[in-house]
């Protein structure tokens, strides 16, 4: 079993801890060759595990608060005959957050369409995602362990269902460093309605170094903090703080400390993104048929068009992990239609449809598709049982996840929920599958990402993950 | 709402499976010969006969590193000089750098007791108690709000914040540091000192759900974080990787991991009142209407709740909803504690993966087996303050691990490395002692000392080998011989420089602007902070900014430790996220760090006030002002190039830009 082998957390420390020290020699040859940019800038690109991956950027399309699988991507006619009873005892016990046992299956309202050249079925609230259904695999058969958002959130995130471990964006960015200079390396941007159950810890860097850590794009006019200068200081004028700095340091150092390096190196990079980032944000340069493609403009897409086409933005510029959130604040708010689905999801999908497929089509004609991962889904589906006659309640052992571009095969289905939707049946996949399979396109080993932590070498899947090879054209 | 009928059918089912009692499991001799599982030594201090080495050694720590050094061909590096000294001694003790006049004060003491003096003078400090309180909230994981979704904050977790600080400041004895915090409860449960001590045993996060209850996974996370921080702070044993199966490479069995659960069976988290009963009559008046309005506004909103074109007057009546949540007032004065409640014990199986579900054999308190006879019985059931029992053996003088992991923490804080550079793990995967004879001397004089952490203080901070300077060697040679043989320095052939901890940078540049409000102690402080990051709580109305603007510029490790919203000045230097032991910070470089000095509030703020202080205190002369404010930053004046190019600077550009730009500088953001 590999798993725990590697003792220490970085080649550094390999280096220097193994054989009684003696591989510090070498460690002080390497530092004179390859690594002499990564100690300069530590989030400069990195060599994957593996040769030519091929996904490089990875865009996580996160629908906060759990969207129905059995209303979206899953048609159930079995459970719409079943409608308003009690689930039959042959499809097994579950255990909900809100429901009990006495409450009744609730068949489906929406209409399933077969779309594209593979014929895959999708519900009328989707009917722009539906069109680009061949570029993506469709997942029916996602396991989590935990019914409640929080620990949902975080094992959706980070691999564990408690808080304080890196999340998948962090262990990205660790393994991979990233192609821009001028824009944080991992960026997230949360939905203007509010926070989610997990907070911040979800997309943290949990016990990596600060380097790693997560960029919140915050809504507004200064999506980056602490890019803006103070008030009344101009842009040149701060240019001469910055450089009196470097000479103050300079006029002490040793040219060939790395450390110090580093730090007027930081003040460069901080200079750049300055004055780099602010245009990426700007919109204004992308053509009306781009922004309308979008739903920029327009309500209700506005919002969540804008940071779709941002993602695509981000990426371009060698940002390497975009996590873009639909749902924030209240559960209503989110895809968390414990209440009324019909009112929650048709909202919630008038606000995300169009966006979700523009940034599909929008990379695929860009030719970005074949190296940006795409991921839709959230941290749990929900129940076949009705929730006070018109909700659903969380449900987290059987649902749906999306995945395209970056080398996945597009227009195919990849498991099965049982006839009403309850249970994963056929070729379960669990997240930490998700993670393994995002890591592997990516070039990226489970087992060498690793990060020495209290004396155990951690990684994004605490248990073994599978590559869904299914899924991988 | 109660217990649902599957789950009491699944715990029927566990209990009748499971009451095989597991059996005491045995250790090779291989298993039991790992160098940090042996007793203690008593090594004997190495004697040197060349007068220079005599010299050079002033006490045994100087012997042992003197004697590795000669061993690897290396030497040590001369004594650096009395600034630097004197600014690494105030930060490794309190936090915060001397002022001019305290350097030029020492510089100017001549007297041979003149170094002693002031390290006695800031032992005493409460400002030591700040600073090494920091270090242990850093291992045990302090916070004050429980994390996950609701996040609530603990009003009174500052008590225990404040216990600690005292605890340091009067030199407790560490064994019965520990003891209170594993056991204030059953020690004396009448006092408060020992019961804000043991709210230890509840410092982990704590998830909560609405809805169902998920009883017995939740209390299995509750015992999980209780048992997991025995091993990880006090033991330095990753005792949580044996929940699951049994350690992969240490000889800690999975029935060990439970049998040290098994001591928190019966520990239930409680909230002791410290309010008489008419505060609480009081208290209640108050709250009561405003509970009945948050009841009536609610039930309006459920009313509305099917109506269509309802929502923004639903919105209106839960925004009042959550004011009226705002406007309840503070609760009562508790102290966040735990309490045994035997008729509430849980009972104990090992669980396979780990999976509550998952029950196995029973089994019984014990602590850990490597360390004892083979065969040695469990403790009864029945035995009265089980903790008190745990914290026995783990502070018995000859219990192999406790007294060297303390000692090795406190070396790390003062060399930015410890004799075992993982200072939570002395397992087999841990790294090996880089002194082992020094690391049982010191345990050694620490138990014998009655367990004082001064002590070891005093011993380090006298030592030739603290004093050493971070500088590369001079002479060619010998600078290529170190870098070649020892490029990380785990044999101390100089001392390390270290970046500043995040809360050291942001105290430093209050004391800098004269702001620094170094008042002690008390509620933590809620500091204002840019709405959009407010608005990514999930509840924006927990973060009351405290009103008196005077606090806002405490110490940090005053400002509220929340766990969903870590202070972005704090966090990007590294600050540990308070929800997993932190035995080692990192010390990361990237550009966030420069656009938080550049362009961050407190910097820019105290960037005025330092400006507007140098010229009050050096006058109009921009060559004093200048001089001024290198020394006060970084302790030492400019050198000819600094002093010019701030001048030239000073003559066209604002002086709270020069201000701004001392914040950056690498001579006050590094202690050599």
């Amino acid at each position: 079993m590999r798993e725990h082998v590697r003792i220490t957390r970085n080649r550094r420390e390999f280096l220097t801890d193994a054989f009684c020290g003696f591989g510090a020699i070498a460690f002080a040859a390497m530092l004179q060759k390859e690594a002499v940019a990564a100690a300069v800038n530590p989030l400069a690109p990195k060599p994957p595990h593996m040769k030519d991956p091929k996904a490089k950027h990875v865009i996580f399309l996160f629908l906060a608060g759990g969207p129905s699988h059995i209303d979206t991507f899953d048609p159930k006619p079995l459970l719409n005959k079943l409608h308003g009873q009690k689930r039959p005892k042959e499809f097994g016990e579950v255990k909900y957050q809100f429901i009990n046992s006495e409450s009744r299956l609730m068949g489906s309202k929406r209409t399933f369409h077969r779309c594209g050249k593979s014929g895959i079925e999708v519900s009328d609230l989707f009917p722009h995602l539906g069109e680009c259904i061949d570029d993506l695999a469709v997942i029916r058969s996602c396991q989590g362990d935990m019914v409640v958002h929080s620990a949902a959130q975080y094992q959706l995130f980070t691999g564990r269902i408690m808080p304080g471990f890196p999340s998948m964006g962090s262990w990205v960015l660790y393994g991979l460093g990233t192609e821009s200079e001028s824009l944080p390396g991992y960026v997230v941007l949360p939905d203007p309605d509010g926070a989610l159950e997990a907070g911040q810890p979800m997309y943290g860097n949990g016990f990596l170094p600060a380097v790693y850590q997560p960029t919140m794009l915050r809504p507004g006019k200064r999506p980056i903090l602490n890019l803006d200068l103070p008030q009344g200081v101009s842009l040149d004028e701060r240019r001469q703080t910055i450089d009196l700095i470097r000479n103050l340091n300079e006029a002490d150092m040793d040219p060939a400390d790395e450390e110090f390096s580093a730090r007027l190196n930081a003040y460069d990079l901080a200079f750049k993104m300055q004055t780099e980032a602010p245009a990426v944000f700007d919109l204004s340069k992308e053509s009306q048929k781009t922004l309308e493609m979008y739903g920029v403009g327009k309500e209700p897409t506005d919002d969540y068009g804008r940071r779709c086409l941002l993602a695509r933005r981000l990426v371009e510029k060698g940002v390497r992990f975009v996590t873009v959130v639909s749902g924030g604040g209240p559960g209503d708010l989110q895809w968390d239609a414990h209440s009324d689905l019909e009112e929650n999801h048709t909202r919630m999908a008038a606000q995300t449809d169009q966006p979700m497929a523009a940034l599909i089509k929008d990379l695929k004609q860009r030719g970005l598709l074949d190296s940006t991962l795409i991921l839709i889904g959230g941290e749990f589906g929900r129940t076949p049982e009705s929730e006070g006659g018109k909700g659903r309640d969380h449900h987290n052992y059987g649902f749906t996840f999306l995945m395209g571009g970056g080398g996945i095969k597009g227009g195919i289905v990849h498991g099965a929920t049982d006839e009403i939707g309850l249970m994963a049946v056929e070729k379960p996949v669990h997240f930490r599958d998700l993670h393994t399979t995002v890591l592997h396109q990516l070039g990226l080993n489970q087992d060498a990402l690793s990060f020495m932590h209290q004396g155990r070498r951690e990684r994004l899947t605490e248990i073994q993950g599978q590559v869904i090879t299914d899924i991988i054209a | 709402m109660g217990l649902k009928p599957i789950v009491l059918g699944v715990c029927a089912a566990a209990l009748l499976l499971a009451d095989g009692i597991a059996p005491l499991p045995t250790y090779t001799a291989a298993e039991r010969r790992h160098w940090a599982f042996q007793p203690r030594k008593q090594p004997v201090v190495p004697v040197f006969s060349s007068p220079a080495d005599r010299k050079w050694v002033r006490n045994p720590i100087d012997a042992f590193v003197l004697d590795r050094l000669k061993k690897e061909g290396l030497h040590p590096s001369p004594t650096a000089d009395r600034v630097t000294l004197l600014r690494r001694l105030y930060y490794d003790l309190t936090g915060l750098p001397p002022t001019p006049q305290e350097i030029e004060a020492f510089v100017a003491d001549k007297s041979p007791d003149a170094w002693t003096r002031r390290v006695e003078a800031l032992l005493k400090s409460p400002r030591y108690g700040e600073r090494w309180a920091q270090h242990w909230l850093d291992v045990v994981r302090f916070g004050e709000s429980e994390g996950y979704e609701y996040d609530t904050h603990l009003p009174d977790a500052w008590r225990y914040r404040d216990y600690v600080i005292r605890a340091f400041l009067n030199d407790k004895p560490y064994d019965r540091f520990l003891t209170e915090q594993l056991a204030g409860d059953e020690l004396s449960p009448e006092e408060e000192e020992t019961l804000i001590a043991s709210g230890f045993n509840r410092l982990g996060p704590i998830r909560r759900n609405a809805g169902n209850q998920e009883v017995a996974s939740s209390r299995n996370e509750v015992l999980t974080e209780m048992t997991n921080v025995v091993g990880a702070a006090l033991l330095g044993v990753t005792l949580g990787c044996a929940r699951c199966h049994d350690h992969k490479f240490d000889p800690i069995r999975q029935a060990d991991y439970y049998r040290i659960q098994a001591y928190f069976a019966a520990v239930h988290l409680k909230d002791f009142p410290k309010a008489t009963e008419e505060e609480m009559a009081a208290w209640k008046a108050k709250v009561e209407p405003i509970q009945a309005e948050i009841k009536r506004l609610q039930a309006e909103m459920k009313k509305l709740k099917d109506q269509a074109g309802t929502e923004e007057l639903r919105k209106e009546l839960q925004k009042k909803v959550e004011e009226m949540q705002a406007s309840m007032p503070p609760p009562l004065p508790v102290i966040h504690t735990v309490t045994a409640k035997p008729e509430e014990r849980t009972a104990i199986h090992i669980l396979a993966r780990g999976d509550y579900r998952k029950p196995g054999d029973r089994v019984g308190m014990r602590p850990l087996g490597i360390l004892l006879p083979d065969g040695t019985p469990e403790l009864p059931e029945s035995a009265t303050k089980p903790r008190l029992e745990l914290a026995k053996w783990i502070t018995a003088p000859d219990n192999p691990l406790t007294a060297r992991v303390m000692v090795n923490r406190i070396w790390h804080y003062h060399f930015g490395r410890g004799i075992v550079s993982t200072p939570n793990d002395f397992g087999r995967m841990g790294s090996r002692p880089s002194h082992p004879e020094l690391l049982d001397w010191l345990a050694n004089e620490f138990v014998s000392s009655g367990w004082s952490i001064k002590h070891i203080h005093r011993l380090i901070l006298n030592s030739n080998t603290w004093m050493q300077s971070s500088a590369l060697p001079a002479d060619d040679g010998l600078r290529k011989l170190a870098l070649e043989k020892d490029p990380e320095n785990r044999f101390l052939w100089r001392a390390n420089r270290r970046r500043l901890e995040a809360e050291a940078i942001r105290d430093s540049i209050l004391m800098f602007s004269g702001r620094l409000n170094l008042k002690e102690g008390g509620p933590s402080v809620m500091v204002p902070i840019e709405k959009e990051l407010v608005n990514a709580l999930y509840k924006p109305s927990q973060w009351v900014v405290t009103p008196d603007e005077t606090e806002h510029r405490r110490r940090s490790i005053y400002l509220m430790n929340k766990r969903n919203l870590r202070l972005p000045f704090l966090e990007v230097f590294d600050q540990p996220d308070s929800l997993v032991s932190c035995p080692r910070r990192e010390s990361s470089t990237h550009p966030p760090q420069a656009l938080e000095l550049l362009n961050g509030s407190l910097t820019n703020t105290e960037a005025e006030h330092f400006a507007a202080r140098l010229e009050k205190e050096a006058g109009p002369d921009l060559r004093r002002q200048v001089d001024l404010a290198f020394r006060i930053v970084s302790g030492r004046p400019p050198n000819a190039r600094q002093l010019r190019e701030s001048v030239e600077f000073l003559k066209s550009r604002p002086r709270r830009e020069f201000a701004l730009a001392m914040f950056n500088l690498n001579a006050f953001l590094y202690v050599n």
